[in-house]
């Protein structure tokens, strides 16, 4: 507890345009604020780099959930709360909402925003593997314009990100598509308010009996969020009943090839990789008994 | 029952509690009150050769910035044997206080606190517990458990007969108590009188501490600690807070405020310690135990020899003719560890109940009927009697209720999906221990009651407990009876501990109670028409504010009606209670009976207990609503203790790495499923006036081993080291 607050400065525009205007013209000056519940801890601890904030709150722009026929646009402002308690999310994307609900505790997630957990670039969030699965969108906004990527290219290291000193992330976008059954899974120490050791989101899409498209990806198990791409690939084109058939371990191996687990003080690097590889079996193996 | 003992009442300080009127030690506020932020070590052991304070001190609004060069030294250092801040430039372990910035502010001191610069002679720590087991020395004698090392009978020559025998070793790691309220202390000078607010659960104990360290006479400190927002033991020693904020207010001759930080609270006082423990048992092939050997160690500091007598409980429990328990320590270059609820007993109780778990499938026998089996009828270390002893019932109640007869008895036989499940059971025990304690009751002549006594209320209920006893007593109803507490200028009481402050300060309360009855009958037989002549005291009660004929209750004469009669506004009674003699002719202890179920993600290794039935005998309940509360929240944090609770040090650095809530992780509600508490009630004539034995520990000692029961029960692997994290369950 050490930071002193006179020594940090927080302008809070009232307009997007001018504050996109100001980090344009001061790249990498201004540290966005959003909900702040992961700043204010390194805040905290004494430990905060950032200097200068620029506070989003008064961009409507940044606000809300946004849903249309084929899509749901979740804005970076959306709070956890938000996410957990939205019917369209629950209904079709509900491992969103389970990741806000299984985020802290009801003070963060009335604070904490998507857009800070994707922004934080923490390996261990617990809201982008189910983005990284259900194959989000992620849009970016400058003064020039809005850029759009998937966003499981969004992140290209250990808290390394595609993102521009001036640019800000405006949302992620999810396609509404019939068909897709879920599974999350949050390992942590305790039920809630534990960072993940752990962290499972998958998902496949059904169309005349087949898969067509898979998603699964995990968190707290490499430098970033990542996407067993060979184990998705290999379900695309089977029936529920052929993919449940998969051998174990070759569902265990080809999940085990795209994470890199560390030993930290939150879990050993050998419990991580052999949860994360039954955690993959047993989506497979369960896909018949899991609900559209 | 009585009038009011024994029945449900909400806490009488729980409406101040919630809405922010209970003042706690850190929200006392003093006129011109600097604040004081610790500059703590980051190094565990050597020497500081230079500390820098310049800049510090023309940071804006410092006042003045404390070392070891520049704090007045204690007036009498050989009082106080614990670790003392600022004597001296010797570092004994990592975040130990090296400098105390006092400001105008709080965030001044924070911001100038960080420019303070200390340069060291740095040496390596050691603080490697189970790395250095090996090389543990006898422990001193403690007070309250005895000799380091104990025998009954001759437990090697026993062991090497036995037909069956077991050993294993257990391991505990460190633990803190994590308390809602951070210790704080506002201190003040008047006129060379100290008045100093204080978190603590011993007033009387942080008066004499000050008196010596400051040299001045006791009378001239007041301690004042009201409300305690958990302290679990972790403020029975006086921390060196209350050293340094007095001092530095002497010093600045101004009120001065310290509060430790999250971070600060995992050095600022003691904790549970690192316990290492082997078990041995020797029994018959039809169960009966010939021989345990119970050998502990635990780590203590370089500064103090903390026992944290683990094995204690080992001698009274089974009815063993041979037994033999050992208590070692290892010095480490870590803080002293101190009182961390059930202390020595929940540690001890882990080993020990798990080796009998494990005694239990090499004899093919269920674990409760071989606890049975070995059931003692008289203490087997003394041969005296129990005052009383319901814990057979404890044992038929819990497992009726838990449907124990359902568990089948080869592990890994129990599966819901992905879960096994598992059952596991264990004993607990905890003293029924009683100190002296004084109180003072004034009645007045407006029909209230006002009664003092400086115990603490460290969140058990103290408050009410002793509203209820002095209600029952003195006949008259809680609302109009007031108790206070935390405060040296009350009589003294005993620090709030050891599960005893209703057997001790409740006792006093009834004894306080009974003189005024006898002396209010004195004055009603002056008037010799009075129903009530010719009667003892013992044929009169106190009831309904009137002191009437036990036997013809109608026979009677207002208490306010007395006093006005004498033309008396008050009537006061100042009573030390003191145990009984007739105590020393019995084994005098409280028992309970923990049954669990576990459920094991086998594909995480995740454990949670889904139920857990916790059936307890501690003599007289007074009032069921808090105990109860008391007894669950044993239950959740024994689940801690055995799942998740862990203080990690980098011994590298002799560093905890895991000092916040965020990364010390106690149990969340979530945690926590089904918890059923019951008593089973002793009418125990020989512990205390009153029959009331302590329950505050004795509610989390089996709840560690019934955890590591069930969880072998469920998975058929032997978790002997806690916490049982998941990465462990899934290993082994």
């Amino acid at each position: 507890m050490r930071a002193y607050v006179p020594d940090f400065d927080i302008t809070v525009p009232d307009r997007l345009d001018d504050a996109l205007k100001m980090l344009a013209e001061k790249p990498g000056f201004y540290r966005p604020l959003a909900g702040g519940t992961d700043l204010m801890v390194v805040f905290n601890a004494g430990h905060q780099i950032y200097k200068n904030f620029l506070s989003l709150h008064k961009f409507q722009e940044l606000h809300g959930i946004h849903v249309t026929d084929e899509e749901v646009e979740i804005r970076a402002l959306a709070t956890y709360t938000d996410l957990r308690y939205h019917p369209i999310l629950k209904a079709e994307f509900p491992m969103l909402c389970q990741a806000a609900a299984e985020s802290g505790a009801g003070a963060i997630q009335n604070r904490g925003t998507i857009g800070g957990n994707i922004g934080n670039g923490s390996p261990a969030a617990d809201t982008p593997p189910a983005l990284a699965a259900y194959g989000a969108e992620i849009d970016l906004i400058s003064k020039d314009g809005v850029r759009s990527l998937p966003f499981r290219n969004f992140q290209t290291g250990y808290k390394q990100m595609d993102l521009r000193p001036e640019e800000l992330i405006r949302g992620v976008r999810l396609k509404r598509k019939s068909g897709r059954l879920h599974s999350y899974r949050k390992v942590g120490t305790r039920k809630a308010q534990a960072i993940s050791k752990v962290c499972f989101a998958a998902t496949v899409r059904l169309e005349s009996g087949k898969i067509v498209e898979a998603g699964i990806a995990y968190g707290s198990v490499a430098p970033t969020v990542g996407c067993c791409e060979k184990l998705e690939q290999k379900l695309v084109g089977l029936s529920l009943a052929e993919a449940s058939k998969l051998d174990p371990m070759e569902v265990k191996k080809l999940a085990g090839e795209s994470i890199s687990p560390i030993d930290d003080i939150r879990s050993s690097g050998e419990y991580r990789l052999k949860v994360a590889k039954n955690l993959a079996a047993d989506f497979v193996s369960n896909l018949e008994n899991l609900n559209v | 029952m009585g009038k009011y003992i024994g029945k449900e009442f909400s806490r009488v300080d729980g409406v101040a509690k919630v809405t922010g009127a209970a003042p706690y030690a850190a929200e006392f506020h003093v006129p011109g009150t600097a604040h004081g932020y610790l500059v703590m070590s980051r190094i565990a052991k050597g020497t500081i050769t230079k500390i820098d304070t310049a800049a510090a001190e023309k940071s804006p609004g410092v006042v003045r910035v404390f070392t070891h060069k520049n704090t007045p030294k204690f007036a009498h250092p050989e009082k106080y044997k614990s670790f003392k801040a600022l004597q001296s430039p010797e570092i004994v372990f990592n975040a130990q206080p090296i400098a105390v910035v006092v400001a105008e502010t709080f965030e001044e001191a924070r911001a100038a606190a960080n420019l303070v610069e200390a340069t060291y002679r740095r040496e390596d720590p050691s603080t490697d517990f189970f790395g250095r087991v090996e090389e543990a020395e006898q422990a001193p004698d403690s007070p309250f458990s005895g000799k380091s090392v104990q025998t009954t009978g001759d437990a090697e020559q026993a062991m090497s007969s036995a037909e069956i025998t077991f050993e294993a070793e257990y391991t505990i790691p460190a633990e803190h108590h994590n308390p809602m309220e951070p210790h704080a202390a506002v201190a003040y000078w008047k006129n060379g009188k100290l008045k100093i607010f204080d978190k603590s659960q011993d007033v009387y104990t942080v008066r004499s501490n000050l008196a010596a360290a400051l040299g001045v006479p006791e009378d001239d400190v007041h301690v004042v600690s009201p409300y305690v927002g958990g302290a679990f033991g972790c403020s029975i020693r006086t921390n060196y807070y209350p050293f340094l904020t007095a001092m530095m207010a002497r010093e600045l001759k101004r009120p001065v405020k310290l509060v430790y930080t999250r971070r600060q609270m995992f050095t600022g006082h003691g904790y549970r310690p690192f316990t290492h423990q082997k078990i041995q048992l020797g029994a018959k092939k039809t169960g009966e135990l010939i021989s345990i050997i119970h050998e502990a160690a635990n780590n203590t500091s370089t500064v103090e020899k903390w026992n944290d007598s683990t094995t204690r409980f080992t001698r009274h429990i089974y009815a063993c003719p041979n037994m033999k328990t050992i208590q070692r320590l290892v010095k480490t270059d870590l803080p002293t560890p101190c009182a961390m609820r059930a202390p020595g007993a929940v540690s001890g109780m882990f080993a020990l109940e798990s080796a009998l778990d494990e005694l239990s499938y090499k004899l093919d026998m269920d674990p409760l009927e071989l606890r049975l089996k070995n059931y003692a009828e008289v203490d087997p270390a003394n041969g005296k009697p129990y005052s009383t002893k319901a814990l057979r019932e404890c044992y038929r109640r819990g497992a009726e209720k838990f449907g124990w007869d359902k568990r089948q008895p080869i592990p890994r036989s129990m599966r819901e999906g992905n879960e096994l499940i598992g059952y596991g059971m264990s004993t607990g025990i905890w003293y029924a221990f009683q100190q002296p304690a004084t109180v003072k009751v004034v009645l007045k002549a407006d029909g209230t009651a006002q009664l003092t006594s400086a115990t603490s209320d460290i969140g058990p209920g103290t408050y009410t407990v002793m509203t209820i006893i002095a209600a029952e007593y003195l006949g008259i109803a809680p609302e109009k009876i007031s108790f206070g507490l935390g405060d040296t200028q009350m009589p003294k009481a005993p620090v709030q501990g050891g599960s005893w402050t209703t057997a001790s300060v409740g006792s006093a309360v009834h004894g306080a109670a009974m003189k005024l009855k006898s002396r209010l009958l004195s004055l009603a037989q002056k008037d010799k028409d009075s129903p009530l002549q010719g009667l003892g005291p013992d044929e009169v009660v106190l009831l309904d504010g009137r002191l009437q004929n036990r036997k013809q209750t109608s026979n009677g004469v207002s208490i306010v009606g007395i006093l006005k009669a004498e033309g008396m506004d008050s009537m006061t009674e100042v009573h030390k209670e003191t145990p009984s003699k007739i105590r020393e002719d019995y084994q005098l202890l409280a028992h309970g009976a923990q049954f669990v179920e576990v459920r094991v993600d086998e594909q995480l290794g995740m454990v949670r207990v889904s139920r857990a039935v916790e059936a307890t005998a501690c003599g007289k309940i007074m009032n069921p609503k808090t105990s109860h509360s008391q007894e669950m929240g044993g239950v959740v944090w024994g689940i801690g203790m055995a799942l998740t609770e862990h203080t990690e040090v980098d011994d590298r650095f002799g560093r905890i790495m895991n000092p916040s809530l965020a990364d010390y992780h106690v149990p969340c509600c979530a945690d926590v499923r089904k918890v059923d508490t019951d008593f089973i009630e002793e009418d125990d004539r020989v512990v205390n006036p009153l029959g009331v034995k302590g329950m505050g520990e004795l509610g989390m000692v089996g709840i560690p081993a019934a955890i590591s029961n069930a969880v072998y029960h469920a998975t058929g692997k032997r978790i002997r080291h806690l916490p049982m994290t998941p990465d462990k369950v899934l290993k082994a």
